[in-house]
C-alpha cells in the first residue's frame, strides 16, 4: 500500500500561465486582444461529481466545498482563429492514484503524447470509448505506465471500465487560445487576434457548445450550455 | 319467395357479424390488458425508483449517524492529524464496527469503510476487511463526503451492484469533517427477492449485457440486455424503457427496465420489470382459454341464445310455409283440378312471384296443347322474316289441304287424350307433335273431317260417321269462355270417342274455344316467352311492352294470312345467334 498525499493543482491558473506563455513564445498580431466571457452551464453541469446518485445532501454543521472534481475540466478553446499556430507536441504525464487522475485535464497540440501511469493499488481498464483507434481498451496494471499519441486536433475522454467516474479529458488545440472557467464560468482568453474564431465549450468529457465569435468585439461573451439531453431534444425537435 | 330470401340473408349477414364480432371484440380487450400490464409496470417501476431512492435515504442517514459516533469520530480526526499509532486506530474502529452493527448480512450491508481527511481508508469491515491504508479519494460518493455533502451512489464493480452511501465524520466541536465513512450494500439476489414481493412482478439486473441477478430461472433471460441496449434513446430520454415485449420459452412477457442512478448507469446498470403479456385473442386462443365454468347455466346465456336460434328457424321456417309450400299446395290442388276436369285453367292471378309465371306457363301449356295444331307445316321453324320477307314464300310449302292430317288443321274442339292426370312422373301436357309427323290414327276414334269443324262457331255438332262413331254436341250447349269453364255432358259424347276413358279413368272434356281470346292467349304466351327469352339471352327488353308486341303479332298474322292465304299464324320463340327471335308457323286450316 503506498501512502501518497494528495496534489490538487490549480488549473484554471495553470491554464491561463500555458496559454499566456504559448501566445507570448509563438506571437500574435498587434491588434491581439483579450476574449472575455462567462459559460452558463446547466444545474447538473455545477456540480464536482460526473455522476449522481438520488441524494446529495449538506450535512448541516460544516459548510460544503463546491470546488475541484468535474467542475475543474471545463474549458473554452478557441479554433480557426487568424494567423493562430497549434501549440507544439509534448508528453504530458497523468498519475493514476486514489481512484482518481492528476491532472484531469490535458490541452496540448497535435501529436502530443499522454502517459498513464498507475500509481494506485487497482488494476485500470482505460480506453477512449468515442475513439477507440486512438485508445484501445488495454489493462493497465499498478505500477505500469500508458502511453497514447494523440495527432489530431480534437476532444477525447480517457475513461475506466470499472471506474466509470475516472476520466482525463485530452484537449488536442491548433491554437494557442483557451482557457479553464472559474468557479463563476468566467473565462478570459488573452492575446487573441482580431476576427472571426470558432469557439467550443468542453465540460464533462464532451463538446457541451459551439459558436462562432468575433473576437474583435469588446463586448463580454456569454456562452450558455443545454443541459444534458436538451441539446439532443432541441435537435431532433428541429428535424422533425 | 321474397321475405324468405331476405331473411336467409338476414341470418347470412348476422351470422358474419357476429362471427366478426366473436373474433374481433377480444382483440380490443387484449390490447387494453396488454396496456394495463405495460401501465402496471409503469407503475411498479415507479415504485421501485422510490424505493430504492428511500433506501439511499435510509443509507445515508445510518452512515450519517455513524459518523456522529464519538469513538469513530475521535479516532479518524486522530487518523487526520497524523497523531496516535495507525494501527491501534485501525482496529479501534473496526471493532467500533462490530459494536455498532453487530451483524453486517442481517442489515443487507457488505461493507463498512472509514477514511481520514485525504481519503485514505483506516478500517473496513466486511469485503476485504484485512486491507486499509489505500487511497480512495477519487471515488466521487467519497470525495463528496470529504466535502460535506452526504451523498449516494451505485457502482459497478467485480461484476456486481453495489449500492453506496456516503457521508463526512464531523469533528468532536462539529466545525470540521475529519473523515468519512461509506457503507456498500449488496445488491443482488436478496435486492431481486425483495423487488419480488413489493411488487409482484418478476425484476432482474443488469449490468454490462448480462443478467446477474434475477427472479426467473437462470438462463431465461439472456435475450432481456440486447433488447434493453436496443432503447438506450428511450432510457437517456425517458429514464426507462417503454414496456417492452419478450418471448421466454412459452411465456409472453412485458419487460419495462430503467437505468441506474450513479456511475453504474454509465456501465448499463438497469433493473428490470417483467409482467406476462395477455393471452393471444385467435379463434384457437379463445377456445383454449374456454374453460367449463364458462359454459355454466349461471354464465352463459344459454335460454336467451337458444330463444333466439329457434325463433329465427321458426321464422324461416314460417316464411318458407307462406311463401313456398303452401301456394305450392295449391297450385298442385288446382293443376289436379285441371286435370280432372273440374277447372279449365289456373287462376294465375291468385298467386305471385314465379308461382303466378309457372301458373300462367301452365295455362298456356294447356290452351296450346288444347288448340295446338296437330301437325306443323314445313313452315314451321321459318324465322318471321323469311316468311314475311320478299323469299319467304318460296319457302312455303304447306302440305296438301283436305288431308286428314294435314299440319294446320286445328285442334278439334275435343282435344286427342292428354295425360290422365297431373302427375309430376310424367309429363302432363307433352309437347305437340312435330312438323309432319302424323298421328297413327286411332282404332276407335277418327278425328273428324277437318271441313265439318268450323272453330268460329265451336262447339257445333258434325257428323263423323266416317269414323264409326257419331259425335254430336248438343245444342243447348254454348262456346263459353275460358273463364268460365262449362262441362259438357259425358252422355253427350260417343262412348268410343268423345267420351274415351284416361287411364286413370277419368273423361277427357271438351274445352270450349273463342277464337279470338285463344289468338289473345296466344299472343300474350308468346310475348311472355319473348321476354324472358331475351331475358335469359341477356336482351334488353326496355320498351318492349305487350300491347304494342301484340299488336305487332297481329299485324304479322294478317300480312301472312293475306300472303300466304292461311287460317291463322302461330308464333314460337326460339333463340338465333344469341338472341331472341320470332318463328311462324301459317295455320290453313
Amino acid at each position: 500500500m503506498t501512502l501518497r498525499t494528495f496534489s490538487r493543482v490549480s488549473f484554471p491558473a495553470v491554464s491561463a500561465a500555458l496559454a499566456l506563455s504559448l501566445a507570448l513564445g509563438l506571437g500574435v498580431p498587434a491588434e491581439a486582444g483579450a476574449l472575455k466571457g462567462t459559460v452558463k452551464l446547466p444545474d447538473s453541469a455545477r456540480s464536482t461529481r460526473l455522476y449522481q446518485g438520488y441524494w446529495r445532501l449538506e450535512n448541516g454543521n460544516v459548510p460544503v466545498s463546491n470546488t475541484g472534481g468535474a467542475k475543474l475540466e471545463t474549458v473554452v478553446v478557441l479554433e480557426n482563429v487568424n494567423g493562430a499556430h497549434p501549440p507544439p507536441a509534448r508528453t504530458v504525464t497523468v498519475e493514476m492514484g486514489g481512484l482518481d487522475a492528476h491532472p484531469r485535464l490535458v490541452i496540448t497540440g497535435p501529436g502530443s503524447v499522454v502517459e498513464i501511469k498507475n500509481t494506485g493499488k487497482v488494476r485500470l481498464d482505460l480506453s477512449t470509448p468515442e475513439t477507440p483507434s486512438v485508445m484501445p481498451l488495454e489493462q493497465l496494471p499498478p505500477g505500469a505506465t500508458r502511453r497514447a499519441k494523440f495527432d489530431a486536433v480534437g476532444g477525447y475522454a480517457i475513461h475506466d471500465s470499472e471506474y466509470p467516474h475516472i476520466m482525463i479529458s485530452v484537449i488536442i488545440v491548433d491554437s494557442p487560445f483557451f482557457a479553464t472557467i472559474d468557479e463563476k464560468g468566467s473565462f478570459a482568453i488573452a492575446g487573441v487576434p482580431d476576427g472571426k474564431a470558432h469557439l467550443k465549450v468542453w465540460t464533462r468529457g464532451k463538446w457541451a457548445a459551439e459558436e462562432e465569435v468575433d473576437t474583435s468585439s469588446k463586448e463580454e461573451l456569454i456562452v450558455k450550455v443545454a443541459a444534458p439531453g436538451q441539446k439532443e431534444k432541441e435537435e431532433k425537435e428541429t428535424a422533425e | 319467395m321474397f321475405l324468405s330470401k331476405i331473411w336467409f340473408i338476414l341470418i347470412a349477414l348476422v351470422s358474419a357479424v357476429a362471427g366478426t364480432f366473436a373474433l374481433v371484440a377480444p382483440r380490443p380487450a387484449v390490447q387494453k390488458l396488454a396496456a394495463l400490464e405495460g401501465q402496471r409496470l409503469d407503475r411498479a417501476q415507479y415504485a421501485a425508483e422510490q424505493m430504492f431512492k428511500v433506501d439511499a435515504h435510509k443509507w445515508i442517514d445510518r452512515v450519517s449517524k455513524l459518523g456522529r459516533d464519538a469513538i469513530l469520530s475521535e479516532s479518524l480526526d486522530a487518523a487526520s492529524r497524523g497523531s496516535g499509532e495507525y494501527t491501534v486506530i485501525h482496529r479501534t474502529i473496526q471493532d467500533r464496527f462490530r459494536t455498532l452493527i453487530p451483524d453486517l448480512a442481517t442489515g443487507g450491508i457488505d461493507v463498512i469503510v472509514a477514511l481520514d481527511s485525504k481519503g485514505r481508508v483506516i478500517a473496513r469491515v466486511g469485503d476485504n476487511e484485512k486491507e486499509y491504508g489505500d487511497y480512495v479519494g477519487g471515488i466521487e460518493v467519497v470525495a463528496d463526503a470529504l466535502r460535506g455533502y452526504l451523498s449516494d451512489d451505485v457502482w459497478g464493480v467485480g461484476g456486481k451492484l453495489e449500492r453506496v452511501a456516503g457521508a463526512p465524520v464531523l469533528s468532536k466541536g462539529k466545525d470540521r469533517i475529519v473523515g468519512a465513512i461509506y457503507v456498500g450494500a449488496e445488491t443482488g439476489p436478496g435486492l431481486v427477492e425483495r423487488l419480488k414481493k413489493n411488487l409482484d412482478v418478476d425484476v432482474a439486473l443488469l449490468l454490462r449485457g448480462k443478467v446477474i441477478a434475477s427472479s426467473r430461472p437462470a438462463g431465461e433471460l439472456d435475450a432481456l440486455p440486447e433488447i434493453v441496449a436496443q432503447h438506450t434513446a428511450d432510457i437517456a430520454e425517458l429514464k426507462r424503457t417503454p414496456a417492452l415485449p419478450l418471448t421466454v420459452g412459452q411465456d409472453k412477457l412485458l419487460v419495462v427496465a430503467a437505468p441506474f442512478p450513479g456511475q453504474a448507469g454509465e456501465q448499463q446498470a438497469y433493473y428490470a420489470l417483467l409482467g406476462m403479456q395477455p393471452a393471444k385473442s385467435d379463434l384457437g386462443a379463445l377456445l383454449s382459454n374456454v374453460s367449463s365454468n364458462d359454459l355454466k347455466w349461471g354464465n352463459f346465456p344459454w335460454v336467451p341464445l337458444t330463444a333466439v336460434t329457434f325463433a329465427m328457424i321458426a321464422i324461416g321456417l314460417i316464411l318458407q310455409r307462406v311463401e313456398v309450400e303452401a301456394p305450392l299446395g295449391r297450385l298442385r290442388r288446382e293443376l289436379q283440378k285441371v286435370a280432372a276436369g273440374d277447372l279449365q285453367k289456373i287462376d294465375d292471378g291468385k298467386y305471385g312471384g314465379k308461382y303466378g309465371g309457372l301458373a300462367r306457363d301452365v295455362n298456356a301449356a294447356v290452351e296450346r296443347y288444347t288448340h295446338a295444331p296437330g301437325a306443323r307445316s314445313e313452315m314451321a321453324g321459318k324465322d318471321l322474316n323469311a316468311i314475311l320477307g320478299p323469299s319467304g314464300g318460296s319457302t312455303f310449302d304447306l302440305p296438301p289441304a283436305g288431308s286428314a292430317f294435314s299440319g294446320s288443321t286445328p285442334a278439334p274442339a275435343f282435344a286427342p287424350p292428354v295425360a290422365p292426370a297431373f302427375s309430376p312422373a310424367a309429363p302432363a301436357f307433352p309437347p305437340p307433335p312435330p312438323g309432319g309427323f302424323a298421328p297413327p290414327p286411332l282404332p276407335s276414334f277418327n278425328p273428324p273431317p277437318a271441313p265439318a269443324f268450323a272453330p268460329p262457331s265451336l262447339p257445333q255438332p258434325f257428323s263423323a260417321s266416317g269414323l264409326g262413331a257419331s259425335i254430336s254436341l248438343p245444342p243447348a250447349i254454348k262456346p263459353a269462355p275460358w273463364s268460365e269453364p262449362q262441362q259438357l255432358p259425358t252422355d253427350a259424347l260417343d262412348d268410343g270417342a268423345a267420351d274415351r276413358q284416361m287411364p286413370d279413368g277419368e273423361a277427357t272434356r271438351v274445352v270450349p274455344y273463342d277464337q279470338h281470346e285463344e289468338e289473345d292467349a296466344h299472343f300474350r304466351h308468346v310475348f311472355d316467352d319473348f321476354v324472358d327469352t331475351k331475358r335469359s339471352c341477356g336482351e334488353p327488353t326496355a320498351g318492349l311492352t305487350q300491347a304494342k308486341f301484340l299488336q305487332k303479332l297481329r299485324d304479322n298474322k294478317s300480312t301472312l294470312v293475306a300472303k300466304h292465304g292461311c287460317r291463322t299464324v302461330r308464333f314460337s320463340v326460339y333463340v338465333k345467334d344469341g338472341k331472341a327471335a320470332l318463328r311462324a308457323t301459317p295455320i290453313r286450316e
